[in-house]
């Protein structure tokens, strides 16, 4: 068991459709990560995933939260989103496969990188998504 | 570890007033018993707080002009391209490069061309990345306050700094050697001098990221020879070409200099210190990586707006855009000439830029992590009024300096006061 003491955490509620502050949790999550003195590469993984996280909440989620927890040995992550939830997950974890718009993909983003990249950069991976109801998933990074 | 700084607190002078404090962008002002104190780790010496200060209280650590021209048997000038914006619409680079002769240096040299140069340099290195898996976008190496805000607050990041030196650097170690060798002087004899519009190029003297040693044996305020340039500058007959560089090194004076120069799709310009940070910010979160190079000034126009330039930057910017017209963009140099200084390493700068990162509250992370939750505990008791009476520029940053037992609850006037009783 972890002391109660060493557990940080912090969530953050991200906006659907928001592209203006898309990428500002990811930013503040880092910042604390780095305020905190985690390994560089391992900052870069937890802001990759808390990044693509964001990203599918503004994209294709009416709202969603972020919440993520730090202790010495393991950086958690959970986002929850009310949304349309996911069909198919075992397609939505495909690279390349995207249900996102064409406005969207012209502003590059929707390249059907997201899910696959958050697993990639996981050490522990869950989702769980209901169709019409929202989507949840929960990664867990060692230290 | 103990940085050099470029930049200082002239404590007769300082006030105590929270101004430098809050223009500060890396958030490294303190006021302590009244004076303004500088935190080494964290200042880049962009020179924000020298343009803010009221009290002229913040000076530049220059050298002086006179104490250079004595010390040195050799001496050589190397004016930044800025320098070419400072005079009225028809002093041209080579009457300006011609007056600092008659100002007592031995040699003057265009670093314009260099620049011209490194422009190529820059696009050859470029042209050869195409298609390789490797980290976008290249960050310019240029500005001394860009390359220490990666040091400092991105330190991931100081890899994507362009392996190629700052043309300054170049121009100096080149012509050092080829002044010692042609006139038989040691290398201790020839002062190389730089003409400078802001303090930071002192620290790539004084401390350069990217060599051990710089070339440099000191820089020059514009503002300090200012007045006696223009005055050589009067009746000055001008017998001799000094001006090698077209508007491509001219350029490099302002910003979008340097990639108008190189004519490559997907290159960008930012300047100005808050908008390099949020650029920086969104590189960190993968936002830019179409994009090939990425060129970044600290002041917002470019070289030209240097906090120890005298002409209204809007005013020196016009005068750039008009030497480029006037001297054209198509590069002078010749590209085999290049290729031949590439191969034998001419550009390439002597070491990576090392990050040196801000420490973390602590440096065992299962403290640094009570330290984050005590801070946010303290800043919950704060008045987040964020007026910086208590001598740090925000209440998060008095929270932190309150966790790291360097200031104290009561130092927040709202809490003093409660705690004196008094009513408000």
């Amino acid at each position: 068991m972890v002391e109660e003491s060493s557990i940080f955490g912090k969530g953050f509620t991200v906006r659907g459709g928001d592209f203006a502050n898309a990428g500002e949790v990811s930013c503040k999550v880092r910042n604390i990560l780095k305020e905190i003195g985690i390994n560089s590469d391992i900052i870069r993984r937890v802001a990759i995933v808390a990044y693509e996280a964001e990203m599918n909440v503004v994209m294709y989620a009416r709202e969603g939260t972020l919440s993520f927890e730090v202790t010495p040995d393991r950086i958690k992550l959970v986002m929850e989103d009310e949304g349309n939830g996911i069909e198919n997950i075992e397609l939505a974890m495909q690279e390349g496969y995207s249900t996102a718009t064409d406005e969207i993909r012209e502003m590059g983003f929707g390249a059907g990188m997201g899910l696959p990249n958050i697993k990639k950069n996981s050490d522990d991976f869950k989702i769980n998504s209901i169709v019409g109801k929202g989507t949840r998933v929960e990664v867990t990074i060692s230290t | 570890m103990s940085n050099y700084h470029s930049i200082a607190v002239k404590e007769d002078k300082c006030v105590g007033c929270v101004v430098c404090m809050k223009a500060c962008p890396t958030n490294a002002i303190r006021v302590k018993e009244g004076k303004a104190v500088i935190l080494d780790e964290r200042c880049i010496d962009c020179g924000v707080c020298l343009w803010a200060c009221p009290k002229q209280a913040i000076i530049p650590l220059t050298t002086a002009y006179l104490d250079l021209m004595y010390k040195f048997k050799y001496n050589i000038a190397m004016p930044s391209p800025a320098l070419y914006s400072q005079f009225g619409k028809d002093v041209l680079p080579n009457k300006i490069l011609l007056g600092l002769e008659r100002l007592g240096f031995d040699y003057v040299y265009d670093v314009a061309w260099t620049c011209e140069m490194t422009t190529a340099a820059i696009r050859y290195y470029l042209e050869n990345l195409k298609g390789q898996d490797e980290r976008r976008p290249k960050i310019s190496s240029t500005c001394p306050a860009v390359v220490r805000l990666i040091q400092v607050r991105f330190p991931e990041l100081t890899d994507l700094i362009i392996p190629i030196d700052a043309p300054r650097e170049l121009a100096a170690k080149a012509l050092k050697d080829r002044i010692s060798n042609k006139l038989d002087l040691s290398t201790e004899e020839i002062g190389v001098i730089y003409i400078t519009p802001c303090p930071s190029k002192m620290i790539s003297i004084n401390n350069p990221p990217t060599r051990e040693k710089s070339y440099f044996d000191g820089a020059i305020a514009i503002s300090d020879i200012y007045g006696s340039l223009l005055s050589y500058l009067r009746d000055l007959e001008e017998d001799t070409v000094l001006q090698q560089s077209s508007g491509v090194g001219i350029g490099w004076a302002v910003s979008e200099g340097v990639v108008n120069g190189l004519g490559l799709d997907n290159c960008l310009a930012v300047a100005g210190i808050e908008n390099v940070n949020k650029m920086l910010e969104d590189i960190e979160s993968y936002k830019l990586k179409n994009i090939e190079y990425l060129e970044c000034h600290a002041c917002p126009l470019g070289c030209v707006s240097g906090p120890l330039t005298v002409e209204n930057q809007y005013l020196a910017k016009s005068k750039i855009s008009r030497l480029i017209k006037m001297f054209g963009e198509q590069s002078r140099v010749i590209d085999e000439a290049i290729l031949q200084l590439w191969e034998e390493g001419y550009f390439s700068s002597e070491k990576k830029v090392a990050p040196t990162p801000i420490p973390p509250l602590d440096r065992e992370p299962r403290v640094a992590i009570e330290k984050m939750k005590e801070r946010e505990e303290i800043i919950k008791q704060l008045e987040g009024k964020e007026c910086g009476a208590c001598g740090a520029p925000d209440c998060q940053t008095l929270a932190e300096d309150i966790v790291q037992g360097k200031a104290e609850i009561t130092d927040c006037v709202f809490r003093l006061i409660e705690k004196a009783g008094v009513r408000v």
